[in-house]
């Protein structure tokens, strides 16, 4: 029986790149799509597309009808990442289905990871309420389904590079923004691999699924730093770039702030419960409001002393004049420059025998030749349509 | 015609539930009778869930076949494909149109439609909402009268990565979508550009396409005009994010017109670039601001009064002339990104 693959989240980045590479290649493909919404990169080819929903298993029976093997780029709100991934996972072994191959993300090692990541055995500290505690629930579901005979691999890049990368392009806008902070002087660990590398990986993939299922580091293989990647970039900014720096102990400080996760705690809610915004949408409801007018007269009846230490309590102090911050840093991005670790992709040029198919330097440039085509940066247009692009402290 | 106008919207699908659904409800002289959608359970979801209860039919022709069911007018906001029957059914039964844009899928479908509201002696609107909106006429003023100097240059884009999702995902066939991301996104500036300088001279354009409706393209307009050469591009794209607006060079300074919100429209002097002057008509006239609002209520006047509405069905043929002249002159982009063949060296 000849290969056949579904693609699930075929409009996506990852996906489009892998259908579009099938049309060339000939890989007998079938692109499901979600939404038509966001499917036109592959519309534009003309090409049939099944439309179907992780959530519905009829549906997703019905989609991987006729198909060998998937792979499954699908993303998602948590119950298209959970409930979503095991429906695929049961219909796939349901429908007999010879390889799937799961895409994954270095996220699972936590943010920063440990320097045991490295390599693939390294510990996974993702934080709960983290994509990459998702994302490692779902590596989890993944193996689980594999040692239960469906056979699967599981691909693990870091940021993803090339035509169409958002990754690239959300850099760009950054540094536009003065936002992005540049540490170390830009010598920070970057992983990073192109999205036509990675779907080599996959393409090799779908013969070496196994029950074993085990994550492999798929990256361009070289040693990469976010000088690099900065400066690949600033030919397409389309302005002159002045990267703002910033001391490894500033941004871990910002870093620690940014990814705290609020954690349920029952004083939270209950000062959330009895502030203004709350108590406004309450009153909306006539007996709603009739009890919240008696709660009201409650407390004013317990003394001006107690009222006014419940309001400090409820509402804090009251505000200070704020100072403009001229320019908010990019923290979530930024603080990528202290995950440090070098992912190594040894297991999948040793398990797959992955070779990357291009080089940092080719998947920048065709990354700019992309973006100049498709926005117009360099054209001679700029010179007019930087007023829709820069911010205007940054046009004169 | 006293008592209220009697409109049918055919076609439930998003732009309905966003834009045309409310608009007609915000107008105390507009009733709606009925909705006419191919799925009548989704119809009567709709009307439910504005807490109205129209007639739902399931085609024109059960509509018609309800003798009870009288319509003054009716929107049509349905595939592009179907506009063109659509519209002349309702026109040979004595019922205005306003129709959805782009008008039809072919100038000769066009053409068809304003023939038959010509003939019935009806009102046949196209929904090219922008030219309701306050800064689209401000614009063509300080255009004409070149209150921040000549036009020479102008560019306009818009890109969002995917987006709007059609219920029936015509869209993803260009024959039902009749074109790509230029129909879908552009042909309202098309309008606009029609507007404020009438048909270009030369046209040139790109897109992306590989036999299915293209995602992205790039249009070029060169006009010979009385105060001198202009051109103009035009940038697209269903498959990347670009900042939408307009901005015009002129031999005094840039305009930059931005479409987010409710718009708006600045001058930079090219002596002084640093000041910017924002410009406004300075005067509220406390009518509505919904375009959609203004629009259905422009039809309705145009029918209840015998007038043309602001934007005719033969202002629709000449931008879809446009469109399908841009089509005409297609080359495709290149978009070998790995192997440098037809980009710029760097």
């Amino acid at each position: 029986m000849s290969k056949r693959v579904a693609v699930i989240g075929a409009s996506g980045f990852v996906g489009a790149t892998l259908v579009e590479r099938a049309l060339q290649s000939g890989l007998d493909v079938v692109p499901i799509i979600h939404s038509s919404g966001n499917a036109w990169r592959l519309t534009r080819h003309g090409i049939p597309l099944r439309a179907a929903s992780l959530l519905d298993k009829q549906q997703l029976t019905s989609a991987l009808k006729g198909c060998t093997h998937v792979v499954n780029c699908s993303r998602g709100g948590d119950d298209v990442m959970y409930e979503g991934l095991a429906n695929l996972l049961q219909v796939s072994s349901s429908l007999g289905i010879s390889g799937l191959v799961h895409l994954s993300s270095v996220a699972v090692y936590g943010d920063p990871p440990l320097p045991d990541s490295n390599v693939e055995g390294g510990t996974t500290a993702a934080q709960p309420g983290t994509y990459g505690w998702i994302k490692l629930r779902q590596d989890q579901m993944v193996e689980k389904a594999a040692a239960q005979g469906l056979p699967c691999a599981i691909l693990c890049p870091p940021n993803i590079g090339g035509p169409y990368s958002g990754y690239l392009t959300s850099l760009i806008e950054a540094l536009r923004s003065r936002s992005l902070l540049l540490m170390d002087d830009g010598n920070a660990v970057m992983n990073i691999v192109d999205v036509h590398n990675l779907c080599h990986a996959i393409e090799l993939s779908l013969d070496r699924c196994s029950k074993e299922a085990r994550r492999m580091f798929v990256t361009d293989d070289e040693e990469i730093t976010w000088k690099q990647v900065i400066d690949g970039l600033i030919p397409v900014c389309g302005t002159a770039i002045d990267v703002p720096v910033v001391s490894m102990e500033a941004l871990s400080r910002f870093g620690s702030q940014s990814v705290n996760v609020p954690r349920s705690s029952i004083t939270r809610s209950l000062k959330h419960l009895v502030s203004d915004e709350v108590r406004a949408a309450i009153r909306k409801d006539p007996l709603l409001a009739k009890a919240e007018i008696m709660m009201r007269r409650s407390v004013t009846f317990l003394g001006t002393g107690v009222e006014q230490r419940l309001k400090l309590s409820v509402g804090g102090p009251p505000p200070l004049p704020k100072i403009a911050e001229k320019i908010k840093p990019n923290i979530r991005l930024s603080a990528q420059q202290l995950r440090g670790v070098r992912h190594s992709c040894e297991l999948a040029k040793r398990e797959i025998g992955y070779v990357p198919q291009y080089s940092f330097h080719q998947s920048m440039k065709a990354f700019r030749a992309w973006y100049s085509a498709h926005t117009g940066v360099n054209d001679p247009s700029w010179e007019l349509s930087r007023y829709l692009w820069l911010k205007p402290e940054f046009l004169v | 015609m006293t008592g209220s106008f009697r409109l049918a919207i055919i076609g439930s699908g998003l732009i309905t539930q966003a834009s045309h659904l409310p608009a007609a409800l915000a107008l105390p002289k507009v009733q709606v009778t009925a909705i006419i959608d191919p799925a009548p359970a989704r119809a009567a979801q709709v009307a439910a869930s504005y807490g109205i209860s129209p007639l739902i039919f399931g085609s024109i022709d059960d509509m018609q076949n309800a003798k009870a069911c009288q319509i003054d007018g009716a929107v049509i906001a349905t595939p592009n494909h179907t506009h063109k029957d659509l519209a002349i059914r309702c026109l040979e039964a004595g019922i205005s149109v306003l129709i959805e844009k782009p008008l039809a899928n072919s100038v000769a479908d066009g053409l068809a439609i304003a023939e038959a509201a010509e003939q019935a002696g009806r009102v046949a609107a196209v929904g090219y909402w922008r030219h309701f909106s306050g800064i689209t006429p401000l614009l063509k003023e300080v255009v004409d009268q070149q209150y921040f100097g000549t036009v020479k240059r102008f560019v306009h884009q818009f890109g969002t990565e995917g987006g709007w999702a059609p219920l029936s995902a015509y869209n993803l066939d260009r024959r039902t979508a009749g074109g790509g991301v230029l129909v879908v996104s552009g042909s309202h500036f098309i309008d606009q550009l029609l507007y404020l300088w009438g048909y270009p001279d030369t046209v040139e354009f790109r897109d992306d396409s590989a036999g299915g409706p293209e995602g992205h393209c790039e249009a070029v307009f060169n006009f010979g005009g009385e105060s001198g050469p202009i051109t103009g591009i035009a940038r697209y794209s269903k498959t990347t994010r670009i900042p939408g607006g307009l901005v015009l060079e002129t031999d005094r300074g840039i305009l930059t017109v931005t479409e987010s919100g409710e718009g708006s429209i600045e001058f930079r002097a090219a002596a002084s670039p640093g000041i910017v002057q924002t410009i406004s008509r300075g005067t509220r006239t406390g009518a509505a601001t919904d375009e959609f609002v203004l629009q259905l209520q422009d039809f309705v006047d145009a029918c209840l009064e015998r007038r043309p509405p602001r934007v005719t069905a033969r202002q629709g043929i000449e931008s879809l002339r446009l469109i399908e002249l841009l089509y005409s002159q297609r080359k495709p982009m290149a978009q070998d990104w790995y192997s440098g063949r037809g980009h710029k060296d760097e």
